[in-house]
């Protein structure tokens, strides 16, 4: 048989080849891109900072004025606000949904079907209108006397219609978010937890919820992020978040361009100030399954013997 | 009322839509009873064992575990379907070993042994933490408490999943193909364990295609082919001296 022999420090060449450096291939392509890309670039950038009309300080001067921050801290609270809300009744709709009880899945199936079928604006304004359809709620049971009234124009007031608004869309979009992730459970893992007798709520709990979290956790963090720029719909029941307050501004100055660039500073800020903490999420949720064990010492890597030649 | 550890069946049939996969089976496995059941696959083996602790529905027949109708209670007419938290207490009673281990991941291997007494039966953490250091120490595994199942090799995860069925105390052991899933060299681990089990006296249905192991171990062989028990015996009988044409035909395939 014939041995192939390389030969280490060749008199030949100056650097021993099994130390010389592999590289990557560059196509013309891209040196052109570098090129093109770089002039579109440095051309937005010359004309947005020379052209007056944008008034970057009229920007500046209302950043941080009271009204913009008093909006932003509207959306905030309505982001949170119909999150939260939206993601409990979202769980709930996603174990109505995975209910081996056909009406109950079926009632979900319906609700989801109806609150992702419309259009959230939509959705929006029927809630701040409802008192047409229902001056006074009357919640109680059918044919009897047992029953409360509820005066609907006061109780929709633009905030609460907004929030009722978002939430119930939310909740949809939630509930198909978190049954998927019900779905890329095992069936094994829920077979084992039944050959131990676990009860419905307890496999739910420590097993099913658990174990769909890494799955759920990055689709929700999208969701916040859309909410919070979806939240700039609820402008046109007349509720004063970020982007009402801009309008409010420049329907008196006429500096719509300048506000408006103010407005969406700030969504671009708070977007990606909540991509941080959607990460930190992701990342607690994929230890279950990482390689190291909980009281792990870190590895230290060393240079395997003789790299140092 | 008898808790002692028997399963017995009388004409048990089960189809999924229109096929029939359990024909007629009858069943009597007595306390203490090592009982491993071989066949092709496709015969109905882990179908028998899925249904006698409930993960599949028994369309017709009797089927008694621990002494109980499993999972229904008989009136005059029909069976009517327990309430979950019966059908669950009287799985508690069931251990079930699965060929895919179905450790939950997001557990380490302790949470997971403690996971029955703890969550199922309301112990007490303390006691039921004492308890899974010995049980991980009886398959072999102490010091291995901290691992997830995502750390552990296959033998090592089927040996947790042994030791967090033993945690429930249950009288009677299920084994569904539990070596199949192994690497040749893991197999022998897992097999040492339950021969370990066996001694104790607990009663076990075992189905593998291990058959140094049902040569060694078992009590009693069946052979099923196509949802019918074709041969049931003494194993080293059945094993040595099969009668049926249908069980000669496979086993000179296995062994």
């Amino acid at each position: 048989m014939q041995q192939i022999t390389i030969e280490r420090n060749e008199p030949m060449s100056g650097t021993d080849p099994a130390l010389k450096p592999r590289l990557r291939r560059r196509s013309v392509f891209e040196y052109v891109a570098w090129v093109v890309c770089s002039l579109i670039g440095l051309g937005i950038l010359l004309s947005v900072s020379t052209n007056p009309n944008f008034k970057w300080g009229v920007v500046a001067k209302y950043f941080t004025q009271e009204t913009i921050l008093r909006g932003l801290m509207l959306t905030i609270f309505l982001t949170l606000a119909s999150m939260a809300l939206g993601t409990l009744l979202g769980l709930a709709l996603a174990i109505m949904r995975s209910s081996s009880i056909k009406p109950i899945a079926a009632t979900a199936g319906v609700y989801i079907t109806l609150f992702r079928g419309t259009p959230v604006l939509v959705q929006l304004i029927f809630w701040f209108n409802i008192s047409a359809l229902y001056p006074d709620l009357s919640i109680g049971i059918p044919f009897t006397d047992i029953g409360t009234k509820v005066d609907m124009n006061a109780l929709m007031a633009p905030i609460t219609a907004a929030l009722v608004g978002l939430t119930l869309n939310e909740a949809a979009y939630m509930a198909e978010i978190i049954r998927g992730g019900f779905s890329s459970v095992g069936k094994g893992q829920i077979e084992a937890a039944d050959s131990l007798g676990m009860s419905g709520r307890m496999k739910m709990r420590k097993v099913i919820i658990p174990q769909a979290m890494p799955s759920i956790i990055p689709a929700t963090g999208n969701q916040v992020i859309g909410m919070f720029k979806g939240t700039s719909l609820v402008s046109v029941l007349g509720v004063a978040e970020l982007l009402q307050s801009a309008q409010l501004i420049y329907a008196r100055t006429y500096e719509t361009i300048p506000l408006l660039i103010v407005a969406s500073l700030w969504y671009l800020l708070m977007t990606l100030l909540l991509s941080y903490p959607q990460s930190k999420l992701e990342q607690k949720y994929s230890r279950a399954t990482s390689r190291l064990p909980r009281k792990a010492k870190p590895v230290v890597l060393t240079d395997p013997e003789g790299a140092a030649r | 009322m008898s808790t002692d550890g028997t399963i017995h069946a009388r004409g048990i049939r089960k189809s999924f839509g229109p096929k029939t996969v359990l024909k007629d089976i009858d069943l009597d496995i007595a306390s203490g009873e090592i009982c491993c059941i071989i066949g092709p696959s496709g015969s109905g083996k882990s179908t028998v064992l899925r249904c006698i602790n409930g993960l599949e529905t028994v369309d017709s027949g009797v089927l008694k575990v621990n002494g109980e109708d499993f999972g229904y209670y008989e009136t005059d007419t029909a069976y009517h379907a327990l309430p979950p938290k019966k059908l669950a207490e009287q799985r508690t009673r069931l251990g079930m070993v699965f060929q895919q281990f179905n450790l939950f991941p997001n557990m380490t291997a302790h949470e997971n042994i403690m996971s029955g007494p703890v969550l199922v039966k309301g112990a007490d953490k303390k006691e039921a933490g004492k308890r899974a250091h010995e049980l991980l120490a009886s398959v072999g595994l102490a010091g291995f408490g901290d691992y997830y199942p995502a750390q552990l090799s296959g033998g090592q995860q089927q040996r947790v999943a042994i030791a967090r069925s033993l945690a429930m105390d249950p009288e009677i052991m299920l084994f569904d193909e539990p070596t199949s899933a192994l690497d040749p060299e893991k197999v022998g681990e897992v097999l040492a364990v339950m021969k370990e089990l066996a001694k104790k006296g607990m009663t076990m249905v075992v189905v593998t295609h291990e058959m140094g192991f049902a040569r060694e171990v078992a009590d009693s062989l069946i052979f099923m082919d196509d949802g019918y028990i074709v041969e049931r015996s003494d194993a080293r009988e059945v094993l040595s001296n099969p009668k049926e044409a249908r069980t000669q035909a496979f086993l000179k395939q296995v062994l």
